[in-house]
């Protein structure tokens, strides 16, 4: 496993790293540790593997057997401290109350809430804010409308179809058609960011972990 | 000290005694053990597994013949306790992994115990049968009925004696009270009531009702968004019927009391041990997640079991373990790798022997632990194959940390962490205990001077 720290080690560095796999390899042996960087561009590095291992996590919850609530409350709260530990935005308050699934819509909402947090302050990360601009509100959550588009899609996936590929069609992407060009975007409302960046690199392996591929 | 209960001192010897399972080098995973519980008095020995089934092993009477060796266990029973289903409204498998068996205490000649799996509990009677009526006037030898024009004279039927047969029967089924997953259920010393707990509510239970039960203890929030804490395991005090304990996610354990309010929001005592701020780490929460809570026979204390320690609570001081036993701090610096691979989630029991003088443990490469509380004393001891000797002793084994490697010693990057020791039992009034490893079940007795 520390094959995939160490890679993002070297990605930290500046060295080009091609397409950032997860593996699941036998663990290592120690002599990898004491390669590792551990300044703090090593630690950010270590912090984002956990942030893509504890995501790629609550993917694979969803299946045909309820999740174990257990390990996915662990692992949220897992997910919290490295945002926090990344100093990102805080998280905006949760969207509004999801569709009513029934008792079993907490993996869906909670799963969900996780994976948008992660989205949004992914790449809130090194957008240095040129307006200063008030922490998101409820009024200003990024993706209301969507909302329940994602729940939809991820609850047909969830019930076993493979309705995924709808998932990112629906967005409402209105919002940034509309955005001038010369201002920068308040990040939390751009869904797209300059491909080659960090955050593309970053979003594209998101969007690889939630589509599976 | 009565001898024969258990000590750990440096003459206690542990020694195989029996193994059960296939050595197929494949393991089919319906047969992986989950479960393995002693009856109150010993004679018998329940193992569930992921396939639903149980398997009951009977202690033989000790042969005069065979005064070294003592009575070995043999099956008893085996029987289907619960089947896949499917949740048709949640589109949800349901798994028939029996998650945990507990025994009643024998009141007559049939053993009863409950099974359960992730939503329903059963009780199983489990009797003898070994005779059979014949001689019916309604029915011919093969049971088809009579005409009764036919029947001229009438009879009373007569007892037979048959071959021994060993029968299990459901006699309740409490069911659609769980809407999270079962971890634990708990026999209470009234006999006449139980309780379930799972993630996030627990309910009790009078044996012969099954259409309703009570909720005790509710920890769902409004907002399920707001979810940062479960219920991991939870269990009657063995002597006070209006006392449990339950413990978290997060590393705390609340004892509660029934006659204070009908449902047990609040606690009676919190018991939470501060953290080390030296040892802080992402993970920290992960590991402090307590995975069993069990009391001692005296019910004077409690123990529980968190990713790397054991500790002992006396009830009687809340605000930090009286002991601390480490299991395998040498996984400490390798948490993330264990995070990646699952491990870190891996749920471990643990016991105490008959006379609370000694816990026990498991952990990986079917190693597991035994900690003396008296002497300090700790040893590891590993189940395999290669040590099924019959009475061979077992070898302690030792972990190389780090450095020079002895010659006996297994350095922790050579551990096989798919060999995990997740469930252990023991007897209740001798040195015997049953350790599953995987889909193997290992009985080891002490040494019989």
């Amino acid at each position: 496993m520390f094959q995939d720290l160490v890679t993002a080690n070297l990605a930290a560095k500046g060295t080009m790293v091609g397409g950032l796999k997860r593996k699941h390899s036998d663990l290592e042996e120690e002599e990898e540790v004491e390669k590792w960087d551990w300044g703090p561009a090593g630690l950010r590095s270590y912090q984002q593997a956990l942030l893509r291992i504890s995501l790629d996590k609550v993917q694979r919850s969803l299946g045909p057997r309820a999740p174990s609530l257990r390990r996915h409350v662990l692992i949220h709260n897992t997910l919290q401290q490295l945002q926090a530990a990344l100093c990102l935005a805080p998280a905006p308050t949760l969207p509004p109350e999801p569709l009513f699934l029934g008792e079993e819509d907490f993996s869906l909402s909670a799963t969900i809430g996780s994976i948008l947090r992660e989205l949004e302050t992914s790449m809130d990360e090194t957008e240095p804010p040129q307006n200063p601009v008030a922490p998101p509100g409820p009024q200003n959550e990024v993706l209301p409308q969507p909302d329940p588009v994602f729940l939809e899609a991820l609850s047909s996936r969830y019930l076993g179809d493979s309705g995924l590929d709808d998932f990112f069609l629906d967005i409402d992407t209105s919002a940034v058609e509309k955005e001038p060009a010369l201002a920068p975007p308040e990040p939390p409302h751009n869904l797209f960011c300059a491909p080659g960046s960090w955050e593309w690199n970053e979003l594209d392996h998101i969007m690889e972990i939630i589509l599976g591929s | 000290m009565i001898p024969g209960i258990g000590t750990l001192t440096q003459d206690t010897l542990w020694c195989f005694s029996q193994v059960k399972g296939t050595i197929e080098i494949g393991v089919t995973e319906a047969d992986i053990i989950s479960t393995v519980e002693f009856n109150h008095t010993g004679e018998l020995l329940a193992t569930g597994d992921k396939g639903g089934r149980v398997v009951i092993f009977q202690r033989e009477q000790e042969s005069k013949n065979q005064v070294h060796r003592r009575g070995e266990y043999n099956v008893y029973s085996t029987f289907q306790s619960h089947e896949p289903e499917f949740d048709y409204l949640k589109s949800l498998e349901i798994e028939e992994k029996i998650n945990k068996i507990r025994w009643l205490p024998q009141q007559n000649a049939a053993y009863f115990l409950l099974s359960t799996n992730d939503k329903t509990v059963k009780l199983w009677k489990v009797s003898e049968r070994d005779k059979r009526p014949e001689g019916y006037n309604l029915k011919d030898e093969e049971g088809r009925l009579r005409d009764p024009a036919t029947i001229t004279t009438l009879r009373v039927p007569v007892l037979r004696p048959m071959d021994l047969m060993v029968e299990a029967t459901p006699r309740r089924v409490f069911a659609n009270a769980h809407t999270y997953h079962i971890n634990s259920i708990s026999v209470n010393s009234d006999y006449e009531t139980y309780m379930s707990a799972d993630d996030l509510r627990i309910n009790l239970w009078n044996f012969e009702i099954t259409n309703q039960s009570f909720n005790i203890v509710d920890i769902k929030p409004a907002n399920m968004e707001e979810l940062t804490e479960v219920i991991t395991a939870a269990e009657f005090h063995p002597h006070h019927c209006n006392s449990f304990v339950y413990s978290s996610s997060k590393g705390t354990i609340r004892l509660c009391d029934m006659r204070a309010s009908a449902l047990c929001d609040r606690h009676s005592k919190f018991f939470e041990e501060p953290e080390d701020p030296s040892n802080r780490s992402f993970f920290s929460e992960i590991i402090s997640s307590i995975s069993d809570v069990k009391f001692s026979h005296s019910g004077r204390y409690i123990m529980t079991r968190d990713y790397l320690t054991v500790k002992v609570w006396d009830l009687n001081m809340e605000n930090r373990p009286i002991e601390t036993y480490q299991v395998h701090d040498y996984l400490r610096s390798k948490l993330c790798s264990l995070y990646e691979n699952d491990c870190i989630f891996d749920k471990f029991e643990c016991v105490w022997n008959g006379s609370d003088s000694v816990i026990m443990t498991g952990s990986y490469n079917n190693f597991f632990r035994m900690f003396d509380r008296n002497t300090k004393r700790d040893v590891t001891l590993e189940a395999s194959r290669e040590n099924s000797k019959p009475r061979a002793i077992l070898k302690p084994r030792k972990v190389c940390v780090g450095g020079k490697r002895r010659k006996d010693e297994i350095s922790v990057d050579s551990l096989d962490f798919s060999k995990k020791i997740l469930h252990t039992a023991w007897h209740p009034s001798e040195n015997i205990i049953a350790v599953a490893a995987t889909n193997n079940l290992y009985i080891f007795q002490d040494k019989v001077n």
